[in-house]
């Protein structure tokens, strides 16, 4: 019997974004862009992953002139390292799915969730 | 639509604001348009959903609903004498029902995701908003001075002589009120504190607790119902059959919360690492045997109390309670006025009962998880190694 992912494909897909440039806060909507989330997905997401401990939220220092202020995400440590280990299953997963579907028995091709996360090992 | 957005805001928990405020200073990042008007109906869903408004919404009614029918049953008449107590009485145990849980929200965290543990907060709410306005009805009766003469000698016998013929003196003194309160508080507290994240009170506790505490109270009530006078008791099962009911609840009175103590400590087999392990399951034995009376007092006081009220305003139940005698008037006045008496039984059941819980859960507890013994050094400081736990690394 298979385990239950830890996390919907949704998160994953938040976990790999924010995985790109780790140390870098990044803006919800630039998030929305790169997952292609709707903001009524995107911010729960955001909020259970602020909840685990896994995503540090804060206000923007300086904001643009005539701009309201704006609330900033990026991975903890922790999050970094549950991200990653995250990531690394779901791309097993696909693979042993893409090598069920062909019948090979071996993946044919490993598959990336998204751009590889900092200390996460390629082999 | 940005400024509703941010006044509904005010719906969300503190520490929810600044997320949906995070969606709207989004809003100008986004291109102008469909777009845009996409991004703010994102942020409106995420309001409801993180508002939980449907379920929080329904529950605040529920509770409201169930609130206000309960104390306009309450409500002292205009003919009762000491009404500003009962009136204080009303208001208290409302405000008070309604407050408890925002407070151990803030000190014990929130509920615990058991669905026993919260089916146990809303039978406690049920119950005592319940018991309000039997206990209402039930006292009113009994504080009656009946105009008749030969009533008023059966109301003499049992509470005194005083009182103005025609009118009822109403609840309890202040004093009474003030003992009321501080068991209401007590029972709503603990259960409150006992199904709260902090206290981590296991489901099988919670479980096992509750199940014994409902089997207690049922049995309780099936000897007790018209609380514990002697005119009272026992109604449905007249003279000696009701025997073996007493015994079983007295069995379960002492023996049920050690048998639930052993029984949760024997279930918890994933102590939380931070306290050695026989202090949780102690612990967890402790809670579910005061849960077990503690549910069943609660169970026992709210029916019986319930059943006296409804006995008082219907004749059927009376005289089906007396297996279809015939009573006259003032045989079916002694038994009433009786019964209502009876009902004080209930708030001694009520203080004494989980007392007993704590301290047979505790002992049972404590026996059946002894305190490891730890190694002490030998007066020849060979170090006693007879007693040592030996290390397997």
């Amino acid at each position: 019997m298979t385990s239950r992912p830890e996390f919907s494909a949704q998160t994953l897909s938040v976990l790999a974004a924010l995985c790109e440039q780790p140390s870098q806060w990044q803006h919800g909507y630039a998030l929305a862009k790169q997952t292609g989330l709707k903001s009524g997905t995107l911010y729960p997401v955001l909020i259970r992953l602020a909840d685990r401990g896994l995503v540090e939220a804060c206000w923007q220092d300086e904001p643009t002139p005539g701009r309201p202020r704006r609330h900033l995400y990026r991975l903890t440590a922790a999050g970094l390292a549950s991200a990653t280990g995250a990531l690394a299953s779901a791309a097993e997963r696909a693979a042993e799915q893409a090598s069920a579907r062909t019948g090979t028995g071996k993946p044919r091709a490993r598959v990336r969730p998204g751009p590889a996360a900092p200390g996460a090992a390629a082999g | 639509m940005t400024a509703a957005g941010r006044g509904a805001a005010w719906l969300l928990p503190p520490g929810r604001r600044d997320w949906i405020a995070a969606v709207w200073a989004e809003t100008h990042e986004v291109r102008p348009g469909l777009p845009r008007l996409a991004w703010r109906a994102g942020g409106i869903w995420m309001l409801a959903r993180e508002a939980l408004l449907p379920r929080r919404l329904v529950k605040a009614a529920l509770f409201a609903a169930a609130a206000a029918a309960a104390a306009w049953a309450a409500w002292p008449q205009p003919a009762v004498g000491h009404a500003a107590v009962s009136q204080f009485h009303v208001i208290a145990t409302v405000l008070l029902l309604a407050g408890l849980p925002l407070l151990a929200r803030r000190f014990f965290g929130p509920a615990t995701a058991s669905r026993t543990g919260r089916s146990l907060r809303v039978f406690c709410c049920a119950a005592v908003l319940a018991f309000m306005p039997a206990l209402a009805v039930v006292e009113a009766f009994a504080n009656l001075t009946p105009a008749q003469p030969a009533y008023r000698r059966i109301f003499a016998d049992l509470q005194g002589s005083g009182g103005v013929p025609g009118q009822s003196s109403g609840g309890p003194p202040w004093a009474g009120e003030i003992v009321f309160l501080l068991l209401t508080v007590g029972y709503v507290g603990v259960i409150l504190f006992l199904t709260s994240r902090r206290a981590q009170v296991t489901r099988s506790t919670l479980a096992i607790g509750t199940g014994a505490g409902l089997l207690f109270g049922a049995v309780m009530y099936a000897v007790a119902p018209l609380g514990l006078g002697k005119d009272a008791t026992d109604p449905w099962l007249p003279g000696s059959a009701v025997d073996p009911l007493v015994v079983l609840a007295w069995i379960l009175l002492f023996g049920g919360p050690a048998a639930a103590a052993l029984l949760a400590s024997r279930r918890c087999r994933r102590p939380d690492g931070t306290r050695p392990p026989y202090t949780v399951r102690i612990g967890q034995g402790i809670a579910a045997g005061v849960l077990a009376n503690g549910t069943g007092a609660l169970v026992v006081s709210a029916l019986g109390t319930g059943t006296t009220a409804l006995m008082l305003k219907s004749e059927w139940l009376l005289h089906w309670l007396n297996h279809g005698q015939q009573l006259t008037a003032v045989a079916a006045y002694r038994y009433e006025i009786h019964a209502g008496a009876g009902v004080n039984a209930y708030p001694a059941m009520l203080i004494f009962f989980p007392v007993i819980g704590l301290f047979m859960s505790a002992a049972a507890a404590a026996f059946t998880n002894p305190a490891p013994r730890q190694p002490y050094p030998r007066p020849d400081g060979d170090g006693g190694t007879e007693n040592r736990i030996p290390v397997l690394s």
